[in-house]
């Protein structure tokens, strides 16, 4: 029963579904603390790229998921620079952070010396769990046949979950998100915690892409993400801004863009472009249900201050 | 805010207007440092920043050749920057310029094969083709501008999401249908259907057709419509305080409507002279190259002048256009993305200078105990 095309797709939806929770995740942090982020793609390109450069040269996925961390947070650091210090249009400098993004990880992949191209990783993740445990009737390729990876991605749901609603530190970022002036007027720096949170969605972002690069395609291709950064970043607004949603929507998105092949081995043919086009289609649907209902705006909507600077001498 | 510098202090204060000086020097300052940046990342990678950067100016603008392709690439960039233009100065974040200007192109190829499969074409068949695309685009626009009215559904996210169905609907027309866009002699290499030669826009020299003062048309009639007209009016005080503006009597979502209607007309126009002046098909490999977002940073860029828009247009286009000059040279081409992201990067922050004065003034001393 293992080997049916319904459990082998859905086990499919969670491996292209953990770049999609990891950046999306990331930019649900960053938008808690009040700054929106467009730069999702950029910085999935820009981090994975060197990620995936890192995994070229040395065998180890942890190191090269670090180095693909550790660059999108970089570049987030310049979205949080524009938009928090110097306070310009945060649309605008996530966009522009989409095309800086690209344009670096189509030059670094391309440049002579680098040709990443034709390069593939040194090291490839095992999964965590024996054969036994990988083998058992349904539990077996859903629970218990990822990588380490896929299980990090779990844990930080649950980190994400408890630190937004259950810490001091998670209501400061909630209320320098909701209402910036108050945290200020109780000796949270609004600055410092937009700054780290737009990192930390920077590094989510980063990591996602070295995954999808190092470990789903093992290869780089310009333009490899096709997509996944926006739907990262659709997923944020769809899973109404908490974890453990995203963790299920995640899925769901991942599963729309595996649904193509498994229909056509069941005999059925939808077209990919419909399906890829899907996510953003129930994230629309999904925002204006909420917007519709009163009771469900005030519980999933974006948090208030989402993409306005916030400034001490203009109230 | 202050910070202390020996016996001066410098002294950061925000201001209204800034001075002639630092209108001029904010912008060039900002390029010549993105340059710089760029400079350091092609210097590092062990190409000569000189060499590229002399070739991108003249292969974007050198010659008939390079000239005409660059204003061919400015022309809807002018379009998509005019839609970011009219909805941002109302504060309506329209990030949908994209799938706007793709629905436009999609209805005026779709508009323009039926007319002539129907033995219609001439300045005719064009005029009703431009009208479609622009149509679309204002209808396409109109599904995020009738929840944000009614609902206050957010729009910079239902906008962004319209894109990528957009994308979609245009893929599915070509790669995945046999749809009347589709050229059926064609199986394996799916491309869509040419309309009629006598529906391509007019050209005159090199590349360039009548579609780039069709832009600039749109760009005087935006600037006279938002200066001059009751309705411009409505929308500088709506954008500035949709409260006074509800309170002075205004149709505050009549006016959300039609400012992003209108937004999408004008993307929707630019996918209509797309087809109409450089495709004559429905091409989604040409049509997917981010014009829509890259007229967003367009508009900023112009701060919001709609006459602005056009020479950052053309300077954004000269960019484009100079990438295929510079992978010959063994260059890659992507460091003109790159490059042009710095750049934009750099402007942005750069505004800064204008919003704020910086005072380098003498401290002042301690205050001196008198004696009595």
């Amino acid at each position: 029963m293992n080997d049916s095309v319904l459990l082998l797709s859905l086990a499919s939806a969670i491996v292209i579904g953990t770049p999609i929770l990891l950046a999306g995740l990331g930019e649900m942090m960053t938008e808690h603390s009040g700054v929106m982020n467009l730069g999702v793609e950029g910085m999935m390109l820009g981090g994975g790229v060197v990620g995936f450069w890192m995994s070229t040269q040395y065998p180890s996925v942890p190191l090269a998921m670090a180095v693909g961390a550790g660059v999108g947070a970089l570049f987030a650091l310049i979205h949080a620079y524009l938009a928090v210090t110097l306070r310009v249009n945060q649309i605008v400098s996530g966009l522009a952070l989409v095309i800086t993004g690209t344009g670096f990880a189509g030059f670094v992949g391309s440049s002579n010396d680098s040709a990443l191209i034709y390069a593939r990783p040194q090291a490839s993740l095992e999964p965590v769990f024996g054969e036994g445990m990988r083998e058992l009737p349904l539990v077996g390729p859903l629970v218990f046949g990822h990588d380490w990876v896929v299980y990090m991605s779990w844990l930080l749901v649950a980190v994400a979950a408890f630190w937004l609603f259950r810490t001091r530190a998670g209501l400061a970022l909630r209320a320098v998100g909701e209402d910036p002036a108050t945290a200020d007027t109780v000796g949270i720096s609004v600055g410092v915690t937009r700054y780290v949170y737009t990192m930390i969605g920077g590094a989510g972002a980063g990591m996602g892409g070295t995954y999808l690069m190092t470990e789903i395609f093992a290869t780089y291709q310009h333009g490899i993400t096709a997509g996944l950064g926006w739907i990262a970043f659709a997923l944020v607004t769809f899973a109404g801004w908490r974890p453990w949603r995203a963790l299920v929507a995640a899925y769901v998105f991942g599963a729309l863009r595996n649904l193509g092949f498994t229909l056509q081995i069941l005999g059925a043919s939808v077209p990919p472009d419909v399906l890829n086009a899907l996510p953003f289609v129930l994230t629309i649907v999904a925002l204006i249900i909420i917007s519709a209902r009163p009771a469900a705006a005030r519980k999933y909507s974006a948090p208030s201050a989402l993409s306005v600077p916030y400034s001490r001498e203009i109230r | 805010m202050s910070l202390p510098l020996g016996a001066f202090e410098l002294t950061v204060e925000r201001q209204q207007i800034p001075s002639r000086l630092v209108r001029m020097a904010a912008p060039t300052a900002s390029v010549a440092f993105g340059l710089l940046v760029g400079a350091v990342i092609i210097w590092a990678s062990g190409q000569d920043p000189i060499l590229a950067y002399t070739e991108m100016a003249r292969k974007g603008f050198g010659g008939r050749l390079a000239l005409t392709g660059t204003l061919v690439l400015a022309t809807p960039l002018i379009l998509t920057g005019l839609a970011a233009v009219v909805a941002f100065r109302m504060k309506i974040w329209n990030i949908g310029a994209e799938g706007q200007l793709i629905l436009g192109a999609v209805a005026s190829s779709g508009l323009g094969l039926w007319l002539g499969d129907n033995g219609i074409g001439g300045p005719v068949g064009i005029v009703l083709m431009l009208a479609a695309g622009a149509l679309a685009g204002a209808l396409w626009a109109g599904l995020a501008a009738l929840p944000r009215a009614y609902l206050n559904t957010d729009e910079v996210i239902s906008t962004l999401m319209l894109n990528f169905v957009a994308l979609g609907i245009m893929n599915y027309l070509i790669f995945s249908s046999f749809s009347h866009w589709r050229d059926p002699g064609r199986a394996t290499f799916p491309v869509g259907r040419f309309v009629d030669d006598s529906m391509f826009l007019h050209r005159f020299t090199g590349r360039l057709h009548i579609g780039l003062f069709i832009a600039l048309a749109a760009a005087g009639a935006l600037w006279w419509a938002l200066r001059s007209t009751r309705w411009g009016f409505e929308v500088w005080v709506t954008g500035d305080s949709p409260r006074a503006a509800l309170y002075s009597g205004m149709r505050v979502d009549r006016k959300i409507l039609s400012v992003l209607m209108v937004s999408g007309a004008f993307a929707g126009l630019g996918g209509g002279i797309e087809v109409g002046g450089v495709l004559g098909n429905l091409d989604p490999r040409a049509l997917s190259l981010g014009v829509g977002f890259a007229g967003i940073v367009v508009a900023a860029l112009a701060r919001l002048s709609p006459l602005g828009v056009i020479p950052v247009a053309i300077l954004v286009a000269s960019f484009t256009n100079a990438k295929p000059g510079l992978q010959v040279l063994g260059i890659p081409s992507e460091i003109v993305t790159l490059l042009e992201g710095i750049l934009f990067l750099c402007i942005v922050g750069g505004e800064w200078f204008l919003r704020n004065a910086l005072r380098l003034q003498r401290r002042a001393g301690p205050v001196e105990a008198v004696p009595s």
